[in-house]
């Protein structure tokens, strides 16, 4: 028997995120580094162990190995705990049948045992997409002060962008009156973050309703939200303001990473009460070289640097030989990139080797990206916008 | 290696360490920019597989708890075995603070009789390298001596009247033992890390202690071994160390590891040094930013001009702000317009604006925790 849980946080980590293409070939999306010491899922993690929440149930079934690893026993978060704690819920067999998670709904449906052995009063769903800090447990007090059975995260968006999004329509104290998926003519600008608390009881019968309609994509937009409108549940929509990056494609995680280069940060990571945790690679601080040139850039442990980096991020134990340069790039863990050679506006993912002379990327145009462990021969090009796998040839 | 555990004191002179030794033991003493000395004997014992770690502590021990919590970053907070911290306690026979490693090991000797591996690595917590201990405990069991030593003829080792030295003969025996000569006269460097079966330790503190001896190494191994009654191997030890005993040799290791080839053996692939994680974000370098042969750690923002320094977690140079040939321990400010060369600043130190600040090369400035000049 569990000790009860007043919120249980689920996170959903299940996406393949194929609009980063190389870059999640190996790994699930919320694996991928951001932010040069970072993997997205730091975000919603940290935010729970800040917000007090502390039993994280992580959905995977894409690609889980290194996302499984990467979680381990929770430590890093404070999430290693004999009460609670983060535990990483795979698709698993019942009985005869034993199926993958057919939709974000689903996911939870098949992992209601896991919630309930908390018996908790409320459930927080998260997403592994995206970059920013929020306190979900104001989130919680809004939540039970409005006596809502269900309360959805919304930011305000530009009008001429809240077409592309998930748009709730309130009224004057906040309550939902409508859910429009992607409307031509938007009536309001309050798009979905994706961040839902509801009172588990209501969510129970929901899914369990939901579960039994064949029909049902079992998504949480498309089918539980539009039914417990239409049952008039109380729905309330929690303004939420600050720094909110979505990073699903590669010119977004990008700009994310290139966000953290402008003074002042839009989102402040040198905050001691809000610190967002990591697992430590346990390697020495990195090392700038004599003639190296270095500006505005974040640089973390275990690099070694003797060229020139400018405008760019740089993961932990990246080696920059002698008269390479980087510039406005992101350079994942692990990375080498040797003599002469020239990179910009790229993204070299974990591992890769960009040999003596190449050049990786433009000035301007997309962003190239050079996928895990691809090495780019001595003196060859990339050109912006390419992705380069292992089918490359060159 | 499950069967050796290592016990550590972190006891031993700190004087000529000055302010840097005011609150700290030497063993919590903050160096290469994010860890603290202890962290290297630390990890080389983890990562040669051992998994009981006793640490004795002496005086200001405040910050080496703080540093070594549960033992949790090495992996020793097991059920079984794990990191045991070993803090001076009141007994009858005990005033409370140790006159010495026998004094303390003899206080702690329930630790050891309690303990069930068959081997035990002792040592002191001042000097800074990176062992292979299983190969140590290897050399030690194949060669059937009772204790065996390890030296070094590292010639960065400094050889003063501070230390122990050894001669040691064609076999590996050693045959005489110099402990804190005015000028030494045997050519190997001991490291102070011996290694003997559990049970002879816990019978040479006892009869160390029977007979009112202080000293681990002049009463007890140097009489014993003189009387024949123990046979004292040696292991050589060839890579980087370091004793950090004064202002000069801590001020000389963070140097010495701005030096990429010595740094690459310290901090070598297989090898890990494993330290508390501050979660600080990386290193921000300004626009403007000038770097050159230093080592930066994450939390830093740099926005000046540094050189052949070694800045830790949290440091802030400003625009303006030129730092040459100095350590700064972690939250270090250095404002616009200061000029700093030779100094160590000690936690939290702030230079002001426009101040300036020249110590002589072999005589560092020290700045002490929280001081602002």
């Amino acid at each position: 028997m569990m000790r009860k849980k007043t919120c249980v946080a689920m996170l959903l980590a299940g996406g393949q995120g194929s609009r980063l293409g190389v870059l999640t070939k190996n790994v699930a999306k919320p694996a991928v580094p951001y932010g040069g010491k970072y993997r997205i899922i730091d975000f919603p993690l940290s935010n729970c162990t800040n917000s007090g929440i502390d039993t994280v149930g992580v959905l995977t079934q894409y690609q889980p190995l290194e996302l499984n690893a990467y979680i381990g026993s929770g430590a890093p978060w404070d999430l290693d705990l004999s009460n609670g704690g983060v535990f990483v819920l795979p698709p698993y067999q019942k009985g005869k049948s034993g199926e993958w998670y057919r939709g974000t709904a689903n996911a939870i449906y098949q992992n209601m045992a896991f919630i309930e052995q908390y018996h908790p009063d409320y459930v927080l769903i998260l997403s592994g997409d995206h970059i920013y800090k929020m306190d979900y447990n104001a989130m919680l007090d809004f939540h039970i002060r409005h006596g809502a059975d269900a309360t959805i995260a919304v930011r305000e968006v530009p009008w001429e962008e809240a077409s592309r999004f998930g748009i709730m329509n309130t009224d004057a104290e906040d309550n939902i009156t409508e859910f429009e998926e992607k409307p031509k003519n938007p009536k309001s600008n309050k798009a979905s973050m994706g961040i839902y608390i509801f009172t588990w009881e209501k969510l129970r019968q929901y899914l369990t309703r939901d579960e039994a309609d064949k029909k049902s994509s079992n998504d949480f937009g498309k089918n539980i939200i539009p039914a417990m409108l239409n049952d008039k549940q109380v729905m309330v929509a929690y303004n939420f303001e600050g720094y909110w990056k979505d990073v699903g494609t590669i010119e977004s995680l990008w700009e994310a990473n290139m966000d953290l280069l402008s003074t002042p940060m839009p989102i402040d990571l040198h905050d001691k009460k809000w610190r967002i945790f990591a697992r430590n690679p346990a390697m020495p601080p990195h090392y700038i070289a004599k003639g190296a040139v270095v500006s505005d850039s974040l640089i973390t442990e275990g690099c070694e640097v003797h060229g020139n980096v400018s405008h760019s991020v740089l993961f932990a134990g990246v080696k920059v030989e002698e008269g390479a340069s980087i510039t406005d790039s992101v350079v994942m863990p692990g990375a080498v990139i040797h003599r002469g050679a020239v990179i910009r506006r790229a993204i070299i993912a974990e591992g890769a080797v960009v040999n003596a002379g190449a050049f990786v990327g433009e000035s301007e145009g997309n962003i190239a990206v050079v996928g895990q462990n691809i090495t780019i021969p001595a003196g060859a090009s990339v050109a912006a916008g390419v992705q380069v796998d292992e089918t490359t040839t060159f | 290696m499950k069967d050796v555990m290592g016990v550590i004191y972190t006891g031993g002179s700190d004087a000529r360490l000055r302010e840097l030794t005011m609150t700290r033991a030497i063993a919590a003493l903050p160096v290469a920019g994010r860890y603290r000395v202890i962290d290297f004997l630390m990890s080389s014992m983890v990562n040669s597989g051992m998994k009981k770690v006793g640490v004795i502590m002496q005086k200001n021990y405040h910050s080496l708890m703080d540093h070594l919590g549960s033992g949790k970053e090495w992996d020793l907070h097991g059920k079984n075995d794990g990191l045991y911290v070993l803090p001076p306690f009141l007994t009858r026979e005990n005033v409370g603070v140790y006159s010495g490693a026998l004094d303390a090991l003899r206080s702690n000797s329930s630790f050891l009789s309690r303990s069930k591996q068959e081997w035990a690595i002792l040592c002191r917590s001042d000097i800074i390298f990176t062992c292979d201990m299983d190969a140590f405990a290897r050399h030690h069991v194949e060669s059937g001596a009772d204790i065996t030593l390890m030296y070094t003829r590292n010639p960065d080792m400094k050889r003063d009247e501070y230390g122990s030295y050894l001669a040691v003969d064609a076999d590996g025996t050693v045959t005489d033992i110099e402990v804190e000569p005015t000028h030494p006269n045997l050519d190997c460097t001991s490291m102070d890390v011996f290694i003997m079966k559990r049970e002879l330790l816990r019978t040479l503190v006892d009869k160390g202690v029977a007979h009112g001896y202080h000293d681990f190494t002049r009463d007890v191994v140097m009489r014993l071994m003189n009387e024949h009654s123990l046979r004292v191997g040696s292991y050589e030890y060839t890579g980087p160390c370091w004793r950090i005993d004064s202002v000069q040799s801590y001020f000389r290791f963070n140097m010495d590891i701005l030096d990429t080839d010595t740094r690459h053996l310290l901090f070598s692939d297989g090898n890990p040094i494993y330290t508390k994680v501050r979660d600080e974000m990386p290193a921000r370098y300004g626009d403007h930013a000038q770097v050159s042969n230093s080592l930066v750690a994450d939390g830093c923002i740099v926005e000046g001009t540094v050189e052949n320094s070694v800045l830790s977690r949290g440091v802030r140079i400003a625009p303006d702000a030129h730092v040459k040939n100095c350590v700064i321990m972690q939250d270090g400010q250095v404002h616009s317009g200061a000029y700093i060369e030779n100094c160590i600043l000690d936690k939290q130190a702030v230079i002001k604006r426009n101040a300036r600040l020249i110590g002589p090369e072999a005589y560092p400035i020290v700045i002490a925790k929280n001081v602002v000049i």
